[in-house]
């Protein structure tokens, strides 16, 4: 088990930025549209919605690529976690208050006839990944990360304080 | 005596060797922090600055697109009115027919005290799914052309008032149309050949087309003298603060 996690955690870090590189991707191009699928939800004044839609986006790539890459891990993963919280919380909202849009998930958006069927499996989708950034964000160290290049003692660091030590 | 002051000596030293690599070893995690966020800001940044250059480059495609004066569609209100709303839509959009309900009245009193020219552009932005855009515009071509502007635009009108939904879009037939025409104030003999026959289909790919290719992605798109007008969380907020605008 104790061996089991960090790779656990690979996978989950993986496949959440992957989700995220692709829902980012597919908006960053598409301003507009990413903008207007903010405001189908009707949360958010329009200003505030305008500025979501751009920034969201570019957010969703970095925390992405964070993730894939392992950089920052553990401070990405609590991002994604929070952006899939928000997340659901936005389609149980319009869901509850029969609002029938698009998601806007993986760019598109806006009204959409009969989308309310698709609103429990786009939270369970959500609820998976925040289940797997958590994962992430718990597990400290996973395999195959930037991080511990960046910040795992070297070797050579340790055999100068030894040295040190002795001198 | 001396050894053991030789040997405190000694590990002074290393204890002071040991904080000063573990001071050293703390700098350089912070800076690699530092430099990771400084990296990850700057790529939200450049994509954020992207998104908006990207935005600010279709809009202004779309408000060149706009200013120019189109054959497809029906206004209402004088040409010198000090405002000039266009507002492209399609038949089906459940939003049109939202804001259709929530602005036409006041619309209407407005451009008829020569406050503002109100232009609607209909086209055909979901006939995926279902050929009722295609129809009922077609329908509105057939009809600007047999028997004006003015029934049109009352034709116009009634298409919203009797909008299918979008589950549905069938359901709303051609005997429909030829009826709301009728009602509007056109002869049956002028439009039913032209409704049922699809005759005005060239009418509506060019509508959609300039549609297109002025940059139009969504229904309803409302420009404010030649600016997009997005004010308004909600439909209603928009047609209450565009109304509000125009007064």
């Amino acid at each position: 088990m104790k061996r089991a996690l960090p790779w656990a955690g690979l996978l989950a870090r993986v496949v959440t930025g992957a989700v995220w590189i692709v829902a980012g991707g597919l908006k960053i191009a598409e301003p507009d549209a990413s903008i207007a699928a903010v405001r189908a939800y009707e949360l958010l004044p329009s200003s505030l919605a305008q500025w979501v839609g751009l920034a969201l986006p570019a957010v969703e790539l970095v925390v992405g690529l964070a993730l894939v890459l392992g950089v920052l891990t553990r401070g990405a993963a609590v991002v994604s976690a929070l952006l899939f919280v928000a997340f659901i919380v936005a389609i149980a909202s319009v869901w509850a208050r029969g609002i029938e849009i698009d998601c806007g998930c993986f760019g598109g958006g806006g009204a959409k006839a009969g989308a309310a069927s698709e609103y429990p499996w786009e939270i369970a989708r959500d609820a998976a990944l925040l289940a797997a950034s958590l994962l992430v964000a718990a597990v400290r160290r996973t395999r195959l990360a930037v991080d511990s290049l960046l910040f795992d003692q070297r070797p050579e660091d340790r055999a100068t304080t030894t040295e040190g030590a002795v001198s | 005596m001396s050894s053991n002051s030789k040997a405190a000596a000694r590990a002074q030293k290393a204890a002071e060797l040991r904080a000063a690599q573990r001071k050293r070893e703390n700098r350089r995690r912070v800076l690699t922090i530092a430099a990771v966020v400084a990296a990850m800001v700057l790529i939200v940044g450049g994509a954020i600055g992207f998104s908006v250059w990207k935005q600010d480059k279709d809009e202004q495609k779309l408000e060149d697109a706009v200013s120019a004066a189109s054959q497809y569609g029906v206004a209402i209100g004088p040409e010198d009115a000090p405002h000039d709303v266009v507002i492209y839509e399609d038949f089906l959009c459940p939003y049109c027919g939202e804001l259709e309900r929530a602005s036409r009245d006041d619309l209407a009193r407005l451009a008829g005290e020569g406050k503002v020219r109100v232009e609607y552009r209909p086209f055909d932005l979901l006939s995926r799914l279902g050929d009722y855009p295609i129809r009922a515009t077609n329908a509105f071509a057939v009809v600007l052309e047999k028997s004006g502007p003015e029934v049109a635009k009352e034709f116009h009108d009634l298409l919203f008032e009797n909008q299918p939904s979008e589950d549905d879009p069938g359901s709303v037939t051609d005997d429909d149309l030829v009826a709301y025409a009728v009602e509007a104030g056109a002869v049956e003999a002028d439009v039913r050949p032209g409704i049922e026959g699809l005759s005005h289909r060239d009418w509506v790919t060019e509508a959609t087309d300039e549609a297109m290719a002025a940059g139009i992605q969504g229904t309803p798109t409302i420009l404010l003298d030649g600016e997009v007008f997005q004010d308004g969380r909600t439909v209603e907020d928009l047609a209450a603060n565009l109304v509000a605008a125009l007064e």
